[in-house]
């Protein structure tokens, strides 16, 4: 097998190589040392299932129909499968152009009469190729016998009652294998029962306890209307395609959403910045709060942070001052994104978007471990996204201009072109899902509108499907392509900014349309965004004049503001407001101090002030009865004295602080000694406290002696008298703890404690086994137990 | 990109640019579906609720119109998510319908089976629905009528009641059209309520509502009942209907505190429908007491709770409510929807103006300086008794008797909320009071006289605030209120927007004590006035009370 393609692949032009490499360019990584290892990888699993996934539904149909008309010998007709083929409704020219694409592939290589597939096809595909089942034969030789007996087959499947009936079609209809309640199968087979029934009447195989299997012929005879392959898929499903005006001015409006959201999103972060959650990612809640504060929706806000993340206008940081923890802040590169016009800014969103591997549909969404996705998690990234958002989009690109297609009819084409990949409805991150997100994140950011891909993003995926070949090394950047043709597109139709508003009597300020930014830079200041969108609603409150009194403006600086950037007249209310504000703006003042000196006398306050021995004290007026200085009140006070003046200090309440000198001295302590009394005899003992003394000492004594006999205080000799070596030692005291237990005797033992130190005790071993010494104290019956290789020596108690 | 006079905001705000030359088209569109919010001078914003489209849906505008018109008008490009979001909520409204079906009675009926499902699984409408009739029909409960479509409406999808009304008690009315006759959109709004069966009117004071309630009753042609804020008001709808209908004084019953009248047309007070003994509504039996043709609300936006709940169970009766807001302070509009009907027609309160049935309003602050002795006063009061303090400081008293003095000539009403207040205003002023304690028949002569011209100088306390007609009152000098609420304002400026008979300019004078409280209430009034369209002037007392200005006539 592997020879006969390799002969095939080395009979090949070099252009014919080429191609197939061009198809499956997974062969030249890394590149094959000669044919024969080409056609080895060519032939591997990998390499065939990655083939087989880019293949669409009705070439992977044709090659099952291969599969299932191959004989013997394992080869092919073109012919049969013609024939087959054009039984089930499709045209032999497409027929032939599947073949030709599985040729082309070399899935398939050889003559037309003897077609060989590639072995590992049946490895990675379905065991019933067409949803056929084995032949009879291989299964029952009752059934078979049926089978053989096209008449008795006839009648056997008209007496079929229709419960039975309907199980046969689906089984027909593919795949042919169906189990049933366990157990039903085995023993005796209830006839009652369709499936029963039917494997009684030997038109259904039991293949397990609980499985049945159709065998390929009665499949066979049941696809009579379509003959043995079944429905084919020759084109892909007819889509409802409807003509849509308004798609570009829909996507348009949502595009400028877009752009608005996000930087609503940052500024908002800005303000507050959330922060990053120990496992990475930012928190549900910040995440609501932030949909809240921008009014958009929580997969909306998740999918603009992630694309501000991913175009690097967001970023963590812990630089926020005091703050010990990580926290989700806009980059310098949002300041020069926001700084940029509409369309350049809707360009970088839309280009970090289609390109990104992140999948912000999967926020909010339960990962393996059923843990909550959260925004910006490392969790939230999937490779494939890319490649699928590519691909949807593509189903839209491919239509005519202005015509929309549903999510459902972009996913069914999607499921036609690449059934393997996108074909089931998987798991929830799984590619379909994949698919009808990135449908959804293309309606939210404007790429498409009312369900038809807009003009410029035809632009966008244009411009990037093009731009690996033709700058393969990245070296012309993006500023350098002089007119970028999304941009331009885009800019044409979305709205010039407006440098002008509209003020009226209810205090509102209307900026009719995008605000150019030094605008909402001066409006945010003095006036309260109420409502945003195409237009902009700021109203001017005395909240937001005052703000705009304490970032420095004066009323006439407000109202020359107005008077600049209004086109209409200013009405009379606004003015008053500015007005009132900035009348009471200032009328309290606070401050700080160190000090403060008051007197009821303003002449002695006036002398104090104007004493210039006091000048030191930088005294500041606040009243004619009130000076203030910085510094402390000690120092106020003893300078006040200095200069021959009686000040008095008072406390918070106002009440004098009266300062009487006072000696020093420290805290408190008790006596070292309790006073002697005061005879000087000495105490008198007495009755049981005399006894417990003595007791106290003949105890002490007894075990004074017992230490003094230990050993361990004696130097330690051989029964020569020379000193021993610690390790004869250690084997001398072992003989003599085993001697002892022998003889139930006392022994002093000699040990290293677990600080190191050594030290003795008098015991009466019990037992040795296992590393350990376990031994008794008589005077404390408590058992001890001794690391052996702790013991140092074993005396006998004499 | 065209340069529509239409901007559409992200919070579903439209903001309508009125210098435009295609304003006025632009508004004849949205008007239908989006409901006018503020009306000041340059941009006017529109407000696109789930209500509001469901109104336009129930008027017969589909989806595809909607979205036309804010494409066509908008200046930007208007994002697809708004215009999915248009689609999908107008789309709710009819999917349900009520219907009668001659088998089963009242049935609720899905056009659309997932959403009958949908409803049918949510608790709150267990006890409403009956046996399931086929997949699509479900009964209704006779009585649950109006709790299903309420329940419905908080669910998201208004069922449309296609189940009917019965006529009732026939009894001929009919219009005198002697030397008046009804104004086109008096006439317009009975026929837009006629063509829905029940719903609201919504015109502003001085438009002539009760002409509205009377040639729906001509229409109608069936027994009454008409429900009013209190016993003046129903008085005058009595007169108004004798005026101007075949009706007699033998025809109209009065049932109120005072009397227990039930006749063909009978006019009830919400008080005493919501008068309990007990814990038990006694005066219920009224609204079973006749086979009642139509019920008319007046000032539905101030229709009391309860009376929603007694609604509730007359819904197979033609409803008409009428009012000059639908805005409710207590945000119930939804209920108003549900049970009495959607809007059937309202016209701006400028058009009317326009069209000269109004008098053209001339709205001032003066604002008075607090004496120091004053000033102190109100710096040291409690914080519940600043506004009092600030709001009745004798300061006033110098400037109302100036600004008096100025309308001499026109009939004038002081209108204040703290008595004390009007009763020095009253003496000072010389000028007979009608305040809460005032019997229901000194207030009739008291009316009577300033509508003759024989009182010039009207002092009156908030129970002037609803329904009566003082049409004459040509100036109103308001020294205090009830803390700056939208609901008094619109009432107060209700009293001077009547016609004039010759079509004199109406004043409006707000006096506030300046950096008070009353100040910052009288920012409140000063908003809502603005978002009406009305420009705002602020003048110094000192100039009203110094040489006298150039006449503004």
């Amino acid at each position: 097998m592997t020879s006969k393609l390799t002969d095939q692949l080395r009979a090949l032009p070099d252009d014919g190589l080429g191609a197939l490499l061009q198809l499956r360019p997974d062969l030249v990584v890394p590149i094959p040392s000669d044919i024969s290892a080409l056609a080895a990888r060519a032939q591997s699993r990998v390499s065939v299932a990655r083939t087989l996934d880019g293949l669409d539904l009705f070439t992977l149909e044709v090659l099952d129909g291969l599969r299932l008309v191959r004989g013997e010998d394992g080869t092919a007709a073109i012919e049969t499968l013609l024939t087959l083929a054009t039984e089930a409704g499709a045209e032999p020219s497409r027929v032939r152009g599947a073949v030709d694409r599985l040729r082309a592939r070399f899935l398939a290589f050889g003559q037309d009469n003897a077609l060989h597939l590639v072995n590992a096809i049946d490895e990675l595909t379905s065991p019933y190729p067409a949803g056929l089942g084995r032949p009879a034969a291989d299964l029952d030789v009752d059934v078979a016998a049926l089978a053989a007996d096209p008449a008795g087959l006839r009648r056997t499947l008209l007496s079929a009652p229709p419960d039975a009936r309907a199980v046969l079609d689906r089984l027909a209809a593919g795949p042919p294998v169906g189990s049933v309640q366990s157990g039903l199968l085995r023993g005796k087979t209830d006839a009652a029962s369709p499936v029963g029934w039917l494997v009684a009447h030997r038109l259904l195989v039991a293949i397990a306890d609980d499985t049945v299997e159709l065998p390929r012929e009665i499949g066979i005879v049941l696809r009579r209307d379509t003959g043995p392959l079944g429905p084919l898929h020759p084109a892909p499903p007819p889509a409802d395609a409807q003509p849509r005006t308004g798609a570009d001015s829909a996507g348009a409006g949502q595009a400028l959403e877009a752009v608005r959201h996000l930087d609503a999103l940052l500024h908002a972060l800005a303000d507050a910045p959330a922060p990053v959650l120990r496992s990475f990612g930012l928190g549900v809640r910040d995440l609501r709060r932030l949909a809240r504060d921008t009014g958009t929706t929580e997969p909306v806000t998740a999918l603009l942070l992630e694309i501000a993340y991913a175009a690097g206008l967001l970023t963590y940081t812990d630089a926020t001052k005091g703050a010990s923890e990580m926290v989700w802040l806009p980059t310098p590169a949002y300041d020069a994104w926001r700084t940029a016009d509409l369309a350049h800014r809707w360009a970088v969103l839309a280009r970090t978007w289609l390109a990104m591997t992140r999948a912000p549909a999967m926020v909010g969404q339960r990962d393996d471990k059923d843990k909550p996705i959260s925004a910006l998690s490392h969790e939230g990234t999937r490779v494939s996204a890319p490649t699928v958002r590519r691909a949807a989009l593509g189903v839209l690109t491919d239509l005519p201009e202005g015509t929309a297609l549903s999510a459902d009819a972009v996913l069914d084409r999607l499921a036609w072109q690449a059934p393997r990949r996108i074909g089931r409805p998987g798991a929830p991150a799984g590619p379909q899902a994949l698919a009808r997100a990135a449908l959804a994140e293309a309606t939210s950011l404007g790429v498409t509108g009312l369900e038809a891909m807009t003009r410029y993003g035809r632009l966008l995926l244009a411009e990037s499907a093009g731009g690996a070949d033709s700058d393969p090394l990245g070296i012309r950047s993006r500023d350098d392509e002089t007119p970028d043709a999304l941009v331009a597109a885009l800019h044409d139709m979305l709205p010039v900014p407006v440098d002008h508003v509209l003020v009226q009597a209810d205090l509102t300020v209307v900026v009719p349309g995008p605000p150019a930014p030094d605008l909402a830079a001066e409006l945010t200041l003095v006036a309260d965004a109420e409502s945003r969108g195409g237009a902009t609603v700021y109203r001017v409150t005395p909240a937001s004049v005052r703000r705009a009194l304490d970032a420095g403006y004066a009323a006439s600086d407000i109202h020359g503001l107005f008077r600049r950037r209004s086109r209409t007249p200013l009405p009379q209310a606004l003015e008053y407001l500015v007005n009132d504000v900035a009348r009471r703006h200032g009328g309290l003042r606070v401050g700080t101090v160190g000090a403060y000196l008051r007197s009821d006398d303003e002449a002695l306050v006036n002398e104090v002030f104007a004493d210039r021995r006091l000048a030191g004290l930088s005294l500041r007026r606040l009243a004619p009865t009130v000076l203030a200085t910085p510094h402390t009140t000690s120092r106020l006070l003893d300078m006040l004295r200095d200069a021959g003046f009686a000040p008095v200090a008072e406390d918070a309440t106002g009440a004098a602080l009266l300062t009487r000198p006072r000696a020093l001295r420290a805290p408190s302590r008790p006596a070292l000694r309790r006073p002697r009394p005061d005879n000087f005899d000495p105490p008198r003992l007495h009755g049981p406290r005399l006894e417990g003394v003595v007791e106290q000492i003949r105890l002490g004594d007894r075990l004074a002696r017992a230490t003094r006999r230990s050993p361990l205080s004696r130097a330690m000799v051989d029964e020569d008298g020379a000193p021993v070596t610690s390790a004869q030692a250690h084997a001398q005291a072992l003989a003599v703890l085993q001697q002892a237990m022998r003889d139930q005797a006392r022994v002093w033992v000699g040990y290293v404690d677990a600080h190191g130190s050594a030290a003795s005790k008098l015991v009466r071993p019990v037992s040795m086994g296992a590393g350990y010494l376990r031994a008794e104290d008589d005077r404390t019956e408590m058992l001890h137990t001794f690391a052996l290789h702790r013991i140092t020596s074993a005396t006998l108690d004499d | 990109m065209t340069h529509g006079p239409l901007i559409v905001q992200s919070d579903k705000t439209l903001l309508l640019e009125v210098d435009h030359p295609d304003a006025l088209a632009c508004r004849m569109a949205i008007a239908p579906f989006a409901e006018l919010e503020r009306s000041p001078e340059h941009v006017h914003t529109y407000r696109l609720t789930p209500l509001g489209l469901w109104n336009a849906r129930a008027a017969g505008h589909d989806a595809e119109s909607v979205v036309d018109s804010l494409l066509r008008f908008s200046r930007y490009p208007v994002p697809h998510a708004l215009l999915v979001d248009v689609a999908e909520t107008m789309d709710r409204y009819g999917r349900l319908q009520l219907a009668n079906d001659p088998a089963h009675g009242l049935v609720l009926r899905a056009l659309d089976r997932a959403v009958l499902i949908e409803v049918a699984k949510s608790k709150k409408l267990a006890d409403m629905l009956g046996a399931k009739i086929d997949e699509d029909t479900i009964a209704v409960h006779a009585s649950e009528r109006g709790r299903l479509k309420q329940a419905l409406l908080k669910l998201g999808w208004p069922a449309e009641d296609l189940a009917g009304y019965v006529d009732g008690e026939a009894h001929a009315i009919s219009l005198h059209e002697d030397g008046w006759h009804l104004r086109t959109y008096q006439r317009q709004a009975v026929e837009h309520f006629w063509a829905g069966g029940s719903g609201v009117v919504v015109l502003p004071c001085g438009a002539g509502k009760t002409l509205v309630g009377a040639a729906a009753m001509a229409q109608v042609g069936a027994t009454t009942l008409i429900l009013v804020t209190n016993t003046v008001a129903g008085r005058q709808w009595k007169r108004e209907l004798i005026a101007r209908t075949s009706l007699t004084d033998a025809e109209i019953g009065e049932y109120s505190g005072e009397r227990k009248e039930i006749r063909p047309v009978t006019i009830a007070t919400y008080q005493i429908m919501t008068t309990r003994r007990g814990g038990v509504y006694t005066h219920l039996d009224l609204f079973g007491a006749r086979d009642w043709g139509l019920v008319i609300y007046d000032e539905v936006h101030l229709l009391p709770a309860p009376i929603f709940r007694f609604t509730a169970d007359l819904q197979a009766r033609r409803r008409l409510g009428l009012t000059a807001t639908l805005v409710r302070e207590d945000g119930r509009e939804g209920d108003v929807f549900s049970l009495i009907g959607p809007k059937r027609y309202d016209a701006p309160w400028k058009d009317i103006e326009s069209q000269g049935w109004i008098a053209p309003a001339d709205c001032i602050e003066v604002r008075v300086t607090l004496t120091d002795a004053e000033r102190m006063a109100y710096a040291t009061s409690e914080p519940e008794e600043r506004y009092r303090v600030a709001a009745t400081a004798r300061t006033k008293l110098p400037v109302v008797q100036k600004l008096v003095e100025r309308h001499h000539g026109d009939q004038i009403l002081v209108i204040g909320a703290y008595l004390d207040q009007l009763h020095v205003l009253s003496e000072f002023l010389d000028a007979p009071i009608v305040q809460g304690a005032t019997t229901n028949r000194e207030r009739e002569r008291l009316f009577d006289a300033f509508r003759s011209g024989e009182v010039s100088t009207l002092v009156i306390s908030k129970v002037g605030n609803f329904s009566i007609d003082l049409p004459e009152a040509a100036v109103a000098i308001q020294v205090s209120g009830t803390f700056g609420s939208r609901q008094e304002e619109a009432q107060r400026l209700g009293r001077v927007l009547r016609p004039k008979s010759d079509g004199r300019q109406a004043h409006f004078y707000t006096v506030v004590s300046r950096d008070t409280i009353d100040t910052e209430y009288a920012a409140h009034r000063q908003r809502f006035l603005a978002e009406q369209g009305y420009a705002y002037t602020i003048v110094d007392a000192d100039d009203v009370l110094g040489p006298p200005l150039p006449s503004i006539d």
